[in-house]
């Protein structure tokens, strides 16, 4: 399996990457939203799964790209590309000026503290009328562009699941896992836990700032209370969280899994979809906290890295 | 915007803040208590609200009674729906991280409010039953926002009176303190944590029921009384009684000074700018308490 699993991860690579040749459209916005409920899982693993940190409004940093990429394309005539690329920046950004305060702030502190932020966003976008249209949100120039996004937004979980494969493996990695298990032990074997907490929440930030540039393309119309909804941080928590927090697979196993289940609940129980998320929700947290990957990990030896 | 502030309008956006103000108090005691007891952040204390809220729309529709009188409904149904909730569910995450607690209850919080949205609808209801203002010298007092206060306050008093006198109100102000220490004292304290959310969700349904004679009720309400109520426990200190009375009136004036001068949007922006920085510099609230 060790050695079987490079030749088959390459294989999907490359089956993904030619989907958009056969695929129907509705196949290829299906595999794009997938792909970005795996860029935002893994993001969101970055800094919670790996630090231990909560953050409960991550859904901030997705909305920020939308709203500064959907700026730049209406307002400066940016070609998307580019301007998704702003979006990140732009989140990372909002990160810096959020997390050097924030991340001092211990346990639930800090998830309310995010919790905040995103409510606050969503407030301060309708607030600035003039730049961002306010409730009335920003429409986008027409553009059909679904492959080039879905290539884009492929790329873009790929790269972060890359990225948390480098930094799991990494010393880096360590050193955010040793602060999740300990803080004060961290800091007394000389890690400089304020600064590590800090990259990892501005790396966490970026990808969903890119991803939410690529979304505000692909729907064409945003608009305050669509892009900064809870809703969205919650699913990627649970994916990750169904996945297996901290590790490099998990985020990528439960956002494809639940976002596969969602599309069919959503077809099927249009009224309750909710109410069964919900009951998702619960079972998640109460049945399997560690994940599939955990408890994989937990039952066959496992490495650590999986 | 240029606005001329004369005392008379800062006087009544203080009276108006105030007003406001005892009515978070009495929200938020109730996510506090939650807090200080079980270490549970309860996102779903919003939603309790709304549910109290409903209580309310129906016993006046259906009864057509004194919509102040559904109190004697809202909170006994919310604290049993509170202490089943406790005893299906929350207790399974009592003292596991922070996350699970937040995950739990928010899936919660969304089956109810889909639960509401499928039988009541998502239409706007609204409790038709006082309008106008008491006025007092050049000050108008909104009549259903004075008699909500003077019920929040008579309801605060009657909760900080039972916390300190009875028992049961000792034994939740210990578990509180120390659980462990409570336990070893003989306290039951998962007994304690049935109750605690009990009386917390009747503290939230009390709040419901008071808003809804002020305002628009629909199932997705709860979540503007969630976030206050989080900033409330926050600036007063958790688990602290005068914390959140001090924190409530403290929400609304904050509230109800910057609505004076931005708009209302913006007041909220306000309110998370002085969430962060009470976060930050005094962590345990303004009044200080118990350090976590």
């Amino acid at each position: 399996m060790r050695r079987a699993f490079p030749a088959l991860l390459g294989l999907a690579l490359v089956l993904l990457a030619l989907y958009p040749l056969v695929a129907s459209g509705y196949g290829v916005r299906f595999m794009l939203q997938l792909f970005m409920w795996v860029a935002l899982a893994q993001s969101w693993n970055l800094i919670s799964g790996l630090t231990g940190y909560v953050s409960f409004g991550h859904v901030a940093f997705f909305g920020t790209g939308t709203y500064v990429a959907a700026i730049l394309i209406t307002k400066a005539a940016w070609h998307w590309g580019p301007a998704s690329v702003a979006g990140g920046v732009g989140a990372a950004i909002l990160a810096l000026i959020i997390g050097w305060p924030c991340l001092r702030l211990k346990g639930p502190y800090f998830a309310i503290a995010m919790l905040g932020l995103s409510e606050v966003m969503r407030v301060l976008v309708s607030y600035f009328e003039g730049l961002t249209g306010g409730g009335s949100g920003i429409s986008l120039p027409t553009l059909y562009a679904s492959t080039q996004i879905y290539y884009a937004m492929f790329l873009a979980a790929c790269a972060v699941t890359g990225a948390a494969y480098f930094i799991i493996t990494s010393r880096f990695g360590l050193r955010l896992m040793t602060i999740r298990e300990d803080e004060v032990a961290a800091e007394a074997m000389g890690i400089d836990t304020a600064r590590y907490k800090l990259y990892a929440f501005l790396l966490s930030a970026f990808a969903p700032g890119v991803v939410g540039g690529l979304f505000a393309r692909d729907q064409g119309y945003i608009e305050p209370v669509a892009v900064f909804p809870l809703l969205i941080t919650i699913t990627m928590i649970v994916m990750t969280l169904f996945g297996g927090k901290g590790t490099i697979w998990g985020p990528v196993l439960g956002a494809a899994s639940l976002f596969v289940v969602e599309e069919l609940v959503w077809a099927r129980f249009l009224y309750l979809h909710q109410l069964l998320f919900g009951a998702i929700i619960v079972l998640v947290v109460l049945a399997m906290p560690r994940g599939v990957l955990g408890v994989l990990q937990q039952r066959y030896r496992l490495p650590r890295t999986i | 915007m240029n606005v001329v502030v004369t005392p008379t309008m800062l006087g009544q956006v203080i009276i108006s803040g105030l007003l406001a103000g005892a009515l978070y108090a009495v929200v938020a005691l109730g996510l506090g208590l939650i807090f200080g007891v079980m270490r549970v952040i309860n996102v779903a204390h919003g939603t309790i609200l709304m549910l109290g809220a409903y209580v309310t729309f129906w016993w006046f529709q259906l009864l057509g009674i004194n919509p102040y009188l559904s109190l004697l409904a809202s909170m006994p149904l919310m604290f049993l729906l509170g202490a089943l909730l406790q005893r299906g569910l929350v207790r399974r995450v009592v003292g596991a991280p922070e996350l699970s607690s937040l995950l739990l209850t928010f899936g919660i919080s969304i089956a109810l409010v889909n639960v509401a949205q499928w039988q009541f609808t998502s239409d706007l209801r609204s409790v038709e039953y006082l309008t106008g203002s008491f006025i007092v010298g050049p000050f108008a007092f909104s009549k259903s926002r004075t008699i909500a206060c003077a019920f929040a306050v008579a309801i605060a008093a009657l909760a900080a009176w039972f916390l300190r006198r009875t028992k049961l109100g000792k034994a939740i102000r210990a578990t509180s303190q120390n659980s462990e220490v409570a336990l070893v004292c003989g306290v039951d304290v998962p007994r304690v944590h049935l109750y605690t959310f009990g009386l917390a969700s009747a503290l939230a349904a009390a709040g419901g029921s008071l808003v809804a004679v002020m305002v628009a009720i629909q199932p997705e309400m709860g979540g503007v009384y969630t976030f206050k109520s989080f900033l409330v426990i926050v600036l007063g200190g958790a688990g602290n009684f005068a914390g959140a009375l001090l924190g409530g009136l403290l929400l609304g004036l904050v509230e109800q000074l910057s609505s004076l001068f931005l708009t209302t949007q913006v007041s909220e922006a306000v309110a998370y700018v002085l969430l962060v920085l009470v976060l930050l510099l005094r962590p345990t609230g303004l009044l200080g308490g118990r350090a976590s």
